[in-house]
């Protein structure tokens, strides 16, 4: 009765598409019934709104915004840096919490603290201490990506399997030769995914920091055109910075999807070898 | 024992030196404009608590804050659980919802923001709308890989012993997926934490979140490091409430693991 296996990618994906038709479908008969296209646009102005921004073309009302390119270049770079800026802090600090008992009870009170409250609270405090500069927002975008990348590196490094561990100790692996052999090939599903779940972040943290911060880039826009009532171009933002969120945090999923598929192959020929 | 003990040594060296390091740079820069340093930010804190205005202030925004965060929550796992558990249950919900679940989850809380202003205005409302909005995927993805995993040898052999569809759903399914439940709650917790703040943030003068960035752009930093505690407080209390409901809840799980072993 319940196989959730048994269906099929194509046939999920065609469901998909046809419960997409019933999204727009509902949307439009939302908007149309609210009756005030400035409070709910349908999808048929936010689109053409999102095609205008996408070739540069700016409402009327909004003049001395920066452009809708300069807006989106704006903030992938903010995205980029203080992502990478994670990733390059964030994975060896994991690693290390993961590998070394007591570096990670030194470290784990700041971790835990990082998680438990919402970094976002101190954007309005950084404001006044560091500016509002693109240093300033790819800091804020930093401060809330790591936590997320040192936890899911942290976890896979921990969770290497013993097994593994014991063959390279036997064979007389270096400690650099087992990190670079063992522990990082090993967790690497684990940082990859973290490194997802940080893309995420990076955009939530980016467009905050925008927000509160500079009023510039996609969501300096988006706010400009909620302030002068551009409700299609609203939307068409929130929906820019929606589908950022969505890609980074569902393609890999599928890719690792389609991809753990061979993978599973391939141990069970290895099973099967032994 | 020993753990523990030296788990709190390093919990209070942290402590001091988070506080020291804070000292340390706000005595450099020496700019109440840019930053404060802990004693004025402790001094404000006081001050929340026995300047009477402020204390009124404190108190109302306490009560909006607090409320939103937890009426959120509290609509996202009524919402969430029965989606999560019919789409675990049931193909036809699994292949409808699972991909809106999953866009849905991924969307950054702040593009919420100027959707829900739109439709319910600058209020507590709106707070409310954002975080349940965040929370609840977070919730039902959760339930649903509990459900989904749930061994089909404990239902099946519910089910051969004549066990109605209810009864498989309440005596066997819950049980078993109650530890992703948690999972899922304590999860949203701090998603519905983080949205309500982001939303008053963004607001300015609503709950805790709008007089904390109200009083950061009127240049009383103190006051608003003050309310970043207290915010803080609030965070690290709610989370360790939801531990501690977690451990309850699933302590006959762990046992049962141990026994197991």
């Amino acid at each position: 009765m319940k196989s959730p296996g048994a269906v099929s990618f194509s046939v999920r994906l065609g469901v998909f598409f046809a419960s997409l038709g019933l999204f727009f479908v509902l949307w439009e008969v939302a908007a149309l019934s609210g009756g005030n296209s400035l409070i709910l646009a349908g999808p048929i102005p936010v689109l053409n709104a999102l095609i205008a921004l996408l070739q540069n073309h700016l409402p009327r009302g909004t003049l001395g915004i920066q452009g809708a390119d300069a807006a989106i270049l704006q903030t992938l770079v903010t995205i980029v840096f203080g992502f990478v800026l994670a990733c390059i802090v964030g994975i060896p600090l994991g690693l290390i919490m993961g590998r070394w008992k007591k570096a990670e009870m030194l470290m784990d009170p700041w971790l835990s603290a990082a998680y438990s409250i919402p970094i976002v609270v101190l954007i309005p405090m950084l404001y006044f201490a560091i500016g509002a500069d693109l240093f300033a927002e790819v800091f804020v975008t930093f401060l809330i990506t790591v936590p997320t990348i040192i936890v899911n590196t942290q976890h896979g490094v921990r969770y290497v399997s013993n097994a593994l561990a014991e063959v390279g100790k036997s064979y007389g692996a270096s400690e650099s030769q087992f990190i670079a052999k063992i522990i990082l090939p090993a967790s690497l599903p684990d940082i990859i995914s973290g490194m997802s779940i940080g893309m995420g972040r990076a955009i939530l943290a980016a467009v905050l920091a925008e927000v509160l911060m500079s009023g510039n880039g996609l969501g300096g826009m988006m706010m400009t055109f909620q302030d002068v009532l551009q409700t299609p171009y609203m939307m068409a933002v929130v929906l820019l910075i929606a589908s950022m969120g969505i890609v980074v945090l569902q393609l890999p999923k599928i890719l690792e999807h389609r991809l753990s598929r061979w993978r599973e192959t391939a141990s069970l020929s290895r099973e099967m070898r032994r | 024992m020993r753990a523990s003990y030296a788990r709190s040594i390093v919990l209070t060296g942290s402590l001091i030196v988070f506080v020291g390091v804070w000292w340390v740079i706000a005595a450099a820069v020496n700019n109440s404009r840019e930053i404060v340093g802990p004693y004025q930010t402790g001094n404000a804190f006081v001050s929340l608590f026995t300047d009477p205005p402020l204390t009124r202030l404190l108190a109302a925004g306490l009560q909006v804050t607090i409320t939103s965060i937890l009426l959120g929550f509290a609509l996202a796992v009524a919402v969430g659980v029965p989606i999560g558990v019919l789409m675990g249950r049931y193909l036809l919900v699994d292949i409808f919802c699972d991909p809106w679940v999953n866009i849905w989850y991924s969307i950054p809380a702040i593009a919420f923001v100027p959707l829900a202003m739109n439709w319910t205005g600058i209020s507590a409302t709106s707070s409310v709308i954002i975080a349940f909005l965040i929370t609840v995927f977070t919730i039902i993805i959760n339930v649903y890989g509990g459900v989904k995993n749930v061994s089909s040898s404990l239902v099946d052999s519910g089910l051969a012993y004549g066990a109605t569809q209810s009864q498989v759903m309440t005596k066997i399914i819950l049980p078993a997926t109650l530890p992703n439940i948690m999972v899922g709650l304590r999860l949203g917790i701090s998603r519905a934490i983080e949205g309500v703040i982001i939303a008053e943030m963004v607001f300015t003068v609503v709950g805790l979140g709008g007089l904390m960035d109200d009083a950061a752009d009127n240049l009383q930093l103190a006051l608003s490091g003050a309310l970043i505690v207290v915010l803080a407080l609030i965070s690290l209390a709610l989370s360790e409430v939801m531990r501690y409901v977690t451990r309850r809840a699933v302590a006959w799980k762990e046992s049962q693991a141990m026994v197991r072993e």
